[in-house]
């Protein structure tokens, strides 16, 4: 089975890391992953790495087979099979359980009407309370059978009948919850901005901060604004730990926090905002292959830092948040690692640049820094659109970076800013003269000859409108 | 007065008033210009009508008489008694141009000698004449298929009566007209090189109060180029652009990019009150390829072009838009494809010489590309990176060294014995060496700073005129400005220079 998995294939060049041992990163995160992670997130991570990872389906579908059976969802189960069927037709558990089914829909269905009715004669005795807690119930009930529409709906109902902050508080993560379930990373942020501007107490505030920086982090990494999101996560607090695993747990979170913050920060950053955070530091104690890959990364030495990333490529891909990111986070890395590698050199050789960055090159072609090797192709891509400022040397193999003579620079902008306000006030003073000399363009010049020019006394109103548009 | 001495004295008398104040010259030439008028018209002066030897240059037995006239003293006397000669030439021999007047005979040598030395003071009073006289050396030129001879001389007449040039006359449309077809395109030089600021007409309508006479000095040649002194013929807007265009087109001449776009964006930018002339069309489509050739790329229009004006460019010169949308891609196989479908079009348009210069200059454009990701690289590899070069190596590497011989590359070719790969190419870095460097930066900060002042002074002078220009006045009717119970003159006018100054220079930043 040489591609056990189908992502290890999206734009990895790398080898497969050694999945079929056991002992690979995978092993670990199968296991330990429904353990750390509550709720349906817990289903849908089972379900992805089921449709994505050809090795671990048959195992990852049975759990979520099992954990959808645990719930409420009929739906979830049914999708669950389905594709259990698909990959292990053989399985027990992939016989659909109609018996159940039934079962489940016509308790779910009881149980809806029983919460509409009771919603309702709260709603007769006009008691706030009632009537908001009738409205959680009913979303929890919703959200529970998968009815994200209606769970939405029946949470924002709620906020009319919210009396303390507290309860705006819980609304809102229940909010927060749906959609980041749903995938609408928008209403996640909106929601967050609510929380951060509720009245709420202080220390609420703060107990609430960690779970509202996780989410905020979450939005701003599926909206691609690494940065932030790497501002964000370095600012959750440690306090979070397993608070918040409907969503993420504290190893997503320094997995997430570290690989956004390699894609956008240099070297110092690095060491002072994540290294050295002592907040953050609980968190990469989890993930410690993420620290000595930033480690590695502020020594400089790029090639194990590469090396890690590329070993836990096929781990992040079966992320349900990191999935879409890795390809872009991970060129990005690399990117700046290149980048960063050519700081101290005027010139270097392409051959000890391809040693870091593409080894399996080296090995596999018959000129490994020739014009057409994809590594040199990387570069070229690289300079064109300006990352780098430097110049290849295909005769010598070497990388030569642009010397700026920063004097002749200086003058030569000065003297084209120069000519060319020169060339505009010119432009602009012919303008004006001809306008004053009545000598523009005028309909009748079509048909008459030229005009003679002190026929001004004769001209038109819009002579005068341009005239004092001109000058007003 | 109707013997030669009577001219001889006169101006005799005129001489002696030339040190003495500028008002009591001024009165005197004007006697002068008028007693001569009154003899013309009264046939006093027919003596002097067919003698040949009368202003007779260089004939050294002539030389010390005393009615020998000295353009550059005499410039009114010699000019009437030219015209009086061609005249009576022009009618005996019922021709518009005498063969007397045709290059290297009587006459011709006779306006040569005047046109380099007349005294330009004196010709203010007299620009009927002198525009004539200019009109007829071009067009004697022109008959004789000789409009070589004319260029120089009218060139430099025109400096010597306004060496600032910055106001537009009819004769520099007929200077630029006519080194177009004598193809003398650096002779035209030094009158395109000084920037047009002003045009006759403006200042003339409003005369300030107790201004200099016409043979003061004065700080602006507006002053006495002037609709009514004939020193221009009366100009339209159609002169304008054909003057600029026709600029723009010498400068193409001469491959000088950046002038001749500046020229052909002048006339992109002559205001208009709707329709657009097929002159600025014309400029137009010819800045586009200009601006292929000198950056690579479409250009953006300069800023004040309206923008339906600009749309009707784009509608009209279609073709041009796609040639350098194309010209963008950096394919050669579309632009030649492009060129070849609208080959009627560039033909139509006379511009299918500067077609093919875009099309040369494309290799140029995408080496400068190549340069900037490559330090070096053999040929073979350059051919595949860019499709403007010849697959054959050996043909690729021979435009590459014609490029680099023609300086518009800079770049070296190396031969390496034994390296089986081909011919190096090697782009030096950047900057070339800074002695030179420094002295070029000199240079044309120099040239930068005195147009800059030439402009500063326009500035200056549009500003007065149109602080004084009965638009402006009505403007500040208009938007109140005016000091409603104020009626005092000076105070507005200088309210108005400074509201003005702010307005031209304003926008620009």
């Amino acid at each position: 089975m040489p591609d056990a998995f189908a992502p290890a294939q999206m734009g990895s060049s790398a080898a497969p890391p050694n999945l079929s041992s056991g002992t690979g990163p995978l092993g670990e995160t199968l296991s330990p992953m429904p353990v750390k992670v509550d709720g349906r997130t817990r289903f849908n991570r089972l379900y992805l790495i089921g449709n994505t990872s050809t090795l671990l389906a048959v195992d990852a579908l049975k759990s979520a087979v099992a954990e959808a059976k645990s719930g409420k969802d009929v739906g979830r189960y049914e999708k669950a099979v389905r594709a259990l069927a698909e990959v292990a037709p053989g399985e027990q558990e992939a016989a659909l359980d109609s018996a159940w089914v039934s079962d489940i829909q016509r308790s779910v269905r009881a149980q809806s009407e029983r919460l509409e009715h009771e919603l309702r004669g709260y709603k007769n005795n006009l008691i706030k309370e009632s009537i908001r807690m009738g409205n959680e119930d009913l979303g929890n009930h919703y959200y529970e059978t998968g009815d994200l529409v209606a769970a939405a709906k029946a949470y924002s109902r709620m906020r009319d009948y919210c009396t303390t902050p507290n309860h705006i508080a819980s609304m809102l993560f229940k909010m927060i919850n749906v959609s980041a379930e749903r995938g609408d990373w928008i209403g996640v942020q909106s929601n967050v901005h609510r929380l951060r501007n509720s009245q709420s107490k202080p220390e609420d505030l703060l107990k609430n901060q960690p779970k509202i920086l996780a989410a905020l982090g979450l939005s701003q990494m599926h909206a691609n604004s690494f940065r932030d999101a790497a501002a964000s996560f370095l600012a959750v607090d440690s306090s979070l730990s397993d608070t918040f695993s409907e969503i993420v747990t504290p190893n997503d979170i320094a997995v997430y926090g570290g690989l956004c913050a390699l894609a956008s920060m240099d070297r110092q950053e690095l060491q002072k905002q994540v290294l050295d955070n002592p907040s953050f530091r609980h968190f990469l104690e989890l993930e410690p292959h993420i620290r000595r890959a930033i480690a590695f990364f502020c020594n400089s030495k790029f090639r194990p830092c590469l090396d890690i990333l590329e070993n836990y490529r096929t781990d992040y891909l079966l992320d349900i948040n990191l999935q879409r990111h890795v390809p872009v986070l991970y060129t990005q890395i690399r990117t700046k690692a290149i980048h960063q590698y050519l700081v101290p050199f005027s010139r270097v050789t392409l051959d000890s640049m391809a040693a870091i960055f593409a080894p399996d090159v080296i090995g596999g072609e018959a000129r490994p820094t020739g014009l057409n090797s994809p590594f040199v192709q990387e570069l070229i891509r690289l300079i064109k659109e300006g990352v780098l400022n430097t110049r290849i040397d295909l005769e010598k193999g070497l990388l030569v970076s642009n010397q700026t003579d920063l004097r002749i620079e200086v003058q030569t902008k000065t003297l084209d800013s120069l000519s060319s306000f020169n060339k505009e006030a010119h432009l602009r003073i012919v303008r004006a003269a001809v306008l004053h000399a009545g000598l523009e363009i005028r309909d009748s010049d079509a048909e008459q000859g030229p005009r003679q020019s002190h026929q001004g006394t004769r001209r038109g109103p819009s002579g005068y409108r341009r005239a004092g548009g001109l000058v007003g | 007065m109707a013997s030669i001495s009577a001219l001889v004295a006169s101006s005799a008398k005129l001489q002696h008033f030339a040190d003495q104040s500028s008002e009591e010259y001024d009165r005197q030439i004007r006697d002068l210009v008028t007693s001569l008028h009154r003899s013309l018209s009264s046939n006093a002066l027919n003596f002097a009508a067919n003698d040949p030897t009368l202003l007779d240059v260089g004939s050294a037995s002539l030389w010390n008489r005393p009615e020998n006239f000295d353009p550059a003293t005499d410039a009114i006397t010699y000019l009437f008694l030219l015209r009086l000669q061609i005249q009576t030439l022009q009618e005996t021999s019922q021709e518009k141009l005498p063969a007397d007047l045709l290059p290297s005979r009587v006459l011709w040598t006779k306006c040569v000698h005047y046109l380099k030395k007349f005294n330009p003071i004196q010709v203010r009073y007299v620009g009927h004449e002198w525009r004539q006289l200019i009109e007829l050396v071009a067009q004697a030129a022109q008959a004789a298929s000789k409009p070589f001879l004319a260029t120089q001389l009218i060139k430099d007449a025109m400096l010597r009566l306004d060496p600032s040039c910055a106001v537009f006359t009819s004769t520099h449309l007929l200077l630029v007209r006519l080194c177009l077809h004598a193809k003398a395109y650096t002779c035209i030089l030094p009158v395109l090189n000084k920037h047009i600021c002003h045009f006759p007409g403006i200042s003339e309508r409003f005369p300030p109060k107790g201004a200099p006479v016409l043979c003061a000095d004065h700080e602006s040649s507006l002053a006495f180029i002037t609709n009514n002194s004939g020193l221009s013929a009366p100009l339209g807007s159609r002169d304008l652009s054909r003057y600029f265009l026709y600029g723009g087109m010498v400068y193409l001449a001469l491959k000088k990019w950046s002038e001749a776009s500046h020229f052909l964006e002048l006339v992109m930018a002559i205001p208009t009150t709707g329709p657009v002339s097929m002159i600025m069309v014309e400029a137009y489509k010819k800045w586009v390829l200009v601006g292929l050739l000198e950056t690579g790329k479409l250009r953006p229009p300069p800023s004040m072009i309206a923008p339906n004006v600009y749309k009707v460019y784009q509608s009209i010169a279609r073709p041009y838009i796609n040639l350098a949308n194309t010209f963008e891609l950096r394919d050669l196989n579309r632009l030649n494809a492009e060129i070849d479908a609208a080959r009627n079009v560039w033909s139509a348009d006379n511009n299918s010489g500067l077609v093919a210069q875009v099309l040369d200059s494309f290799t140029v454009h995408s080496l400068v590309g190549i340069k900037s990701v490559f330090a070096a690289l053999t040929v073979t590899e350059l051919s595949e990176q860019t499709s403007s070069l010849p697959r054959d190596t050996d043909l690729a590497e021979s435009v590459i060294a014609s490029l680099i011989m023609s300086g518009s590359v800079s770049a070296t070719l190396v031969h390496t014995p034994g390296h089986s790969e081909g011919t190096m190419l090697r782009f030096p870095s950047a900057h070339p060496s800074s002695q030179l460097h420094e002295l070029q930066v000199q240079g044309r900060l120099a040239r930068e700073s005195n147009t800059l002042e030439a402009l500063a002074a326009s500035v200056k002078k549009s500003n007065n005129d149109i602080g004084l220009g009965d638009e402006f006045i009505d403007h500040m009717h208009k938007s109140k400005a005016w000091n409603s119970s104020g009626t005092d003159y000076s105070v507005a006018e200088d309210e108005t220079r400074f509201d003005v100054d702010e307005d031209i220079m304003g926008d620009q930043i």
